[in-house]
């Protein structure tokens, strides 16, 4: 009943908030965009027509590569823009709890200071998994229902989604309780987030640096911090190609999340407010 | 460590030292505050600004973690949060989300302090009726005025029928009418057995609310005890044209004060009862009264000596 009401109260907070309105409004674009924009014909297996905004394309394109490639978009956007409205929006959801004359009184409440901060994060996550749910779910069901072809492995993108957004929403929250700024919250995971396609050429890096402590230093921050850019790719790959290789970039930014969670949780056990 | 839950609030020797980040130097918010609230009574911490009463509070709700000391609500340690269900908490500048409109605030509150759906369903309406807000539960508390939120903040500690009130500044920006509907609902609520602990530093209101106060400076209890105790200077002054020498004697007996000034005396008598009797005497006498008023020592009175004393 508690982590219910904590969860609850994330939401009506979050949805105060125009910034994820904006999130759920495109999503809800894209939806619309595939529902009434994208006329697709298909006769005996393969497509006849597509039509764009009312207009044939040209060409007759083929509509596993095309509807393919839908899904890589969506993941793409899911990944890249949709990642940081969703962390832009979660950045100020812990510092305001954390504002006088609010965290004394949930403070006072019989509650473990654990229970509130991670009925808090349970809440964030819910939110924006939702999001993902409905757009990935929402792409799935209206191209399914058009071409029908019913890959399920475009729904992977919800999971590694959600999954990566609680990675960085454990930054957050660990921001969120040291320094109370919904701002360095939102400029050190974008941060993050912006590092993560550079750390990821280790490949390249090892062979370009020429001391060993460099290359070392190297492999230590590319296993230190989350793979944001791995992890989408492997998605693109996975809805390209059905295949889903290498688990490292998983277990290392889970790894991640958890130590940046439990750091948070540690300094907010300990605070005084 | 002794466990005694005749008392709602019991602390032993609690401090809390606040360490200057940089410069090394220290604070000592409070320091070896030892204190007790027997159960059912309604008690005032009082003190000056600074004194230390918003970091003892704090402390109790394991909101600020003492240095060293203990503090044990009815009998169990206040950092356990099953020591905080039978509290509930008025903060003073209280800041409710916004979002919240009067019911929704008082559902969630409701929610964390663990009672269910179907009693929160009967005790919103309820408690809002209790501070008049029941025309406005609806409305969102953006819209509410500092009094009304004080009265919503109120109804949010009631609601989950607590064994000790915990207020910060409870009647802050409410009006005398609802001040006195507030302080009311207290003396109710210490009738159903219901401890009170009121931060406040409008002594009137404490001295009219409470049965027991302690007064905090400088981090330190300086002094505590029942309120009549500490307002027993309350009597009678008497104002006479000088009587016999014999009379002024037996008059000084029964005084707990003389003082003579213009050819007048002033006795100082503690009760009605010795009061009359001495009227009786000088009326016997033929002698001239020349006044005769109350007089009480007020809490202020004893905050001030008790402050300025330190």
């Amino acid at each position: 009943m508690v982590t219910l009401a904590l969860v609850r109260d994330t939401f009506r907070e979050a949805l105060t908030r125009k910034i994820f309105w904006v999130l759920f409004g495109l999503s809800t674009l894209m939806i619309l965009f595939f529902l009434f924009l994208l006329k697709i014909d298909i006769v005996a297996g393969a497509t006849a027509t597509v039509s764009l905004f009312g207009r044939p394309t040209r060409g007759s394109p083929d509509v596993n590569r095309m509807v393919r490639g839908v899904y890589g978009g969506i993941a793409t956007f899911l990944y890249t823009f949709g990642m940081f409205l969703a962390v832009f929006a979660s950045a100020g959801l812990v510092p305001s709890v954390l504002e006088p004359g609010r965290i004394e009184l949930l403070l006072s409440k019989p509650l473990s200071r654990a229970h509130l901060l991670l009925g808090r994060f349970l809440g964030n996550i819910l939110l924006v998994s939702l999001n993902s749910i409905y757009l990935v779910l929402g792409v799935w069901t209206i191209l399914g229902a058009k071409t029908g072809i019913w890959s399920p492995v475009f729904l992977i993108a919800i999971a590694t989604t959600t999954f990566i957004f609680a990675v960085l929403l454990s930054v957050v929250v660990l921001i969120g309780v040291t320094l109370e700024s919904a701002a360095a919250a939102t400029m050190i995971t974008v941060a993050l987030m912006i590092i993560s396609p550079i750390l990821a050429q280790t490949n390249l890096m090892m062979r370009l640096l020429s001391s060993e402590w460099s290359r070392n230093l190297w492999r230590a921050l590319y296993y230190t911090f989350p793979k944001v850019y791995e992890l989408g790719k492997m998605t693109l790959d996975a809805i390209q190609s059905g295949t889903f290789a290498g688990f490292t970039p998983i277990w290392t930014s889970a790894l991640f999340g958890i130590l940046m969670l439990g750091a948070a949780l540690w300094i907010f056990q300990r605070r005084d407010f | 460590m002794r466990v005694d839950s005749e008392y709602a609030i019991e602390t032993q020797d609690l401090t809390k030292i606040y360490h200057a980040r940089w410069s090394g130097g220290e604070v000592r918010a409070i320091d070896g505050v030892s204190l007790r609230v027997p159960k059912g009574t309604i008690f005032g911490l009082l003190g000056p600004n600074g004194a230390g009463k918003t970091t003892f509070v704090k402390t109790l709700l394991s909101a600020v973690r003492q240095t060293h000391g203990s503090a044990l609500i009815f009998g169990r340690d206040a950092s356990d949060p099953e020591a905080r269900r039978p509290i509930g908490y008025l903060p003073e500048n209280h800041r409710f989300p916004t979002y919240f409109t009067g019911a929704g605030m008082l559902d969630f509150y409701a929610s964390l302090s663990g009672v269910s759906a179907s009693r929160r369903k009967k005790l919103i309406p309820e408690h809002l009726e209790l501070v008049g807000l029941s025309q406005w539960g609806a409305m969102r508390i953006g819209k509410y005025s500092k009094g009304m939120l004080q009265r919503l903040g109120l109804a949010q500690a009631l609601i989950h029928s607590p064994s000790m009130l915990i207020l910060d500044e409870p009647t802050d920006g409410v009006d005398p009418v609802g001040r006195r509907e507030i302080r009311e609902l207290l003396v109710r609520c210490e009738s159903q057995g219901v401890t009170i602990f009121v931060n406040s530093h409008l002594l009137a209101e404490i001295e009219t609310l409470c049965r027991e106060i302690a007064i905090l400076h400088k981090g330190k209890v300086a002094l505590t005890g029942k309120m009549h105790d500490l307002t027993a200077g309350k009597g009678y002054r008497l104002t006479v044209t000088k009587p016999s020498d014999a009379l002024t004697e037996e008059l000084r007996a029964k005084a707990t004060s003389m003082a003579a000034r213009d050819g007048l005396i002033d006795f100082q008598f503690p009760s009605r009862e010795l009061v009359n009797t001495a009227v009786d005497l000088l009326r016997a006498q033929q002698c001239e009264i020349e006044s005769l008023a109350p007089t009480t020592s007020t809490l202020e009175e004893v905050f001030v000596r008790t402050v300025e004393k330190k």
